[in-house]
């Protein structure tokens, strides 16, 4: 088992066995009922979870730098675009996470902590369940790639930068708020259809399409850039 | 760690000094400092712990703090009428100002008065029926706004052991406490080497400039993002090793240093913000 260990290349691996060794440690117990395979343990590890934290904050930093953009350029509406820009920039992020990990369960964590960092930061708290749905479907298809498939890896990032979905869900919140508020004040229903003439699902359905096109843009974007630095490199 | 070494080229000078100081440049800052999973060093835990000391008697558990965000976004799902929404405001910017964030106190209450007013306005006896975009959005910032006060209050007075201990305490499992402590503890990092990356970058000419990094997006963002990602592969090993000999790894219960107890005035809190709340839904106040 040390032997299997030891020669496994990968970084994350090297350093997980410099690890004190704790007897009872239940990641050596899952590397001892996984010999016959030669792939790494499947159980997420310590040194896993800091990849994944590491990872996760720089895609919360792209996220920031997203809503900073998106709200240069679509003025008040800010935050309409603010997962199709996100996908947009972040590829690099999620492709060479997971061409470091390989294992189930790093993207669903990943989102979770996303979602976690966006509700304290007074984001919406459907954005959390958004957060983890997403995430989970997107670990399922790359799994079902086995975290090698190029286009189920393309796919898996389109269905997780839906998961960003959350923090603009309010908007149409708000729309209703603002017909509730103004039926308060005693206007008509065909007025206020006049005043949300262009405030309606097409916006929507808009936004939706841009996440699913700057998603393929972006991951592709991804993907190259780890062919070209990582790949060379031997870190991914 | 052969993998390492195309990284050094851009970043290595950035992790000689393994964690700036967070604690002495920004109080505000989520500081790092835990006995239980600690990776920073001795110098930073201790002034944070002095300032930390005198801090953590005026802010409320971060139990109460998930609270109240949690009530903030309850306001938003059920509409509250608009007599609630400003008792609420006015009782979430209260521990803001306990906490003596004053002046994050009054430009959230100058805010919230001024879209609160826009949202008041009637375009149609002023004759401007294109202010309508502007109410509109006025009433939607004035529902977002309790929520960013209540994450702004969140965010800026809980140290990031007490936001750990809590976590641990609620039952969450530790495979999202540990990413989290990371996130934390790496958000300085990141300003570091960015910093580190724009100075390379303005050695060699590139991107320099006001407008540069706008005018080839693409190529900044492939500039900026792939050291900033060698790094980050780096830092996780580095971070592994760290917090392993530290016993992050350890089963069972983890200690902390940071006490976390929910006190008389945390309950307060959370009774005082249901109150008008219950009220708002119940229909009392319309």
């Amino acid at each position: 088992m040390k032997h299997n260990r030891q020669s496994v290349e990968n970084g994350i691996d090297l350093t997980a066995s410099n690890a004190p060794i704790v007897p009872n440690n239940s990641a050596d117990l899952d590397t001892g009922t996984s010999t016959s395979a030669p792939a790494k343990p499947r159980k997420l590890e310590v040194a896993d979870l800091i990849t994944i934290g590491v990872f996760a904050a720089l895609y919360f930093v792209m996220v920031c730098v997203a809503t900073l953009v998106s709200t240069l350029f679509t003025g008040g509406f800010g935050s309409i675009f603010l997962p199709a820009i996100a996908a947009l920039i972040s590829g690099c992020v999620y492709m060479l996470l997971v061409a470091r990990l390989g294992k189930f369960g790093g993207i669903t964590v990943m989102g979770v902590v996303i979602g976690l960092f966006l509700f304290v930061s007074g984001h919406f708290v459907l954005s959390f369940i958004a957060s983890i749905v997403f995430p989970v479907a997107a670990d399922l298809i790359a799994r079902a790639g086995k975290y090698k498939s190029k286009a189920l890896l393309l796919v898996s990032y389109v269905v997780f930068s839906y998961g960003l979905t959350g923090p603009i869900l309010p908007l149409w919140f708000m729309k209703d708020a603002y017909v509730a508020s103004l039926q308060a004040r005693g206007k008509d229903a065909a007025y206020i259809d006049g005043v949300f003439a262009n405030i309606n699902t097409g916006t929507f359905f808009i936004s939706m399409a841009a996440i699913l096109v700057c998603a393929l843009i972006g991951g592709w974007f991804g993907q190259k850039m780890l062919r070209k630095h990582f790949v060379k490199a031997g870190i991914a | 760690m052969q993998s390492s070494f195309p990284a050094k080229s851009v970043t290595s000078d950035s992790r000689t000094s393994f964690q700036p100081p967070a604690a002495a440049t920004a109080p505000g800052a989520p500081v790092f400092s835990d006995g239980a999973g600690g990776f920073s060093s001795d110098r930073t835990a201790d002034t944070a712990r002095l300032d930390r000391a005198d801090r953590v008697s005026r802010t409320l558990d971060p139990r109460t703090k998930l609270f109240l965000l949690l009530a903030a976004n309850l306001m938003l799902f059920f509409h509250v009428a608009l007599a609630t929404q400003i008792i609420m405001a006015i009782l979430f910017l209260i521990p803001l100002a306990v906490a003596g964030r004053w002046r994050l106190t009054v430009n959230f209450a100058v805010l919230y008065a001024v879209f609160t007013a826009l949202g008041l306005l009637d375009p149609e006896a002023l004759g401007l029926p294109w202010l309508h975009v502007v109410s509109a959005l006025a009433v939607g910032t004035t529902m977002m706004l309790p929520c960013f006060m209540t994450g702004a209050y969140a965010f800026t007075t809980t140290s990031a052991s007490a936001f750990i201990c809590s976590m641990r305490r609620m039952r969450v499992p530790e495979a999202v406490v540990i990413p989290c402590v990371v996130v934390i503890r790496f958000f300085p990092t990141i300003a570091e080497d960015y910093r580190q990356i724009r100075n390379a970058m303005a050695l060699r000419g590139i991107a320099s400039g006001g407008w540069g990094l706008v005018r080839h997006p693409a190529q900044s963002l492939e500039y900026i993002l792939i050291p900033l990602l060698m790094n980050a592969t780096t830092v996780a090993q580095d971070l592994s090793v760290a917090a392993l000999t530290k016993g992050l790894g350890r089963e069972g219960e983890h200690t902390s240093r940071t006490p976390i107890r929910m006190r008389a005035v945390d309950w307060l809190a959370m009774v005082a913000v249901m109150i008008p709340l219950g009220l708002d839904i119940a229909g009392v106040i319309r």
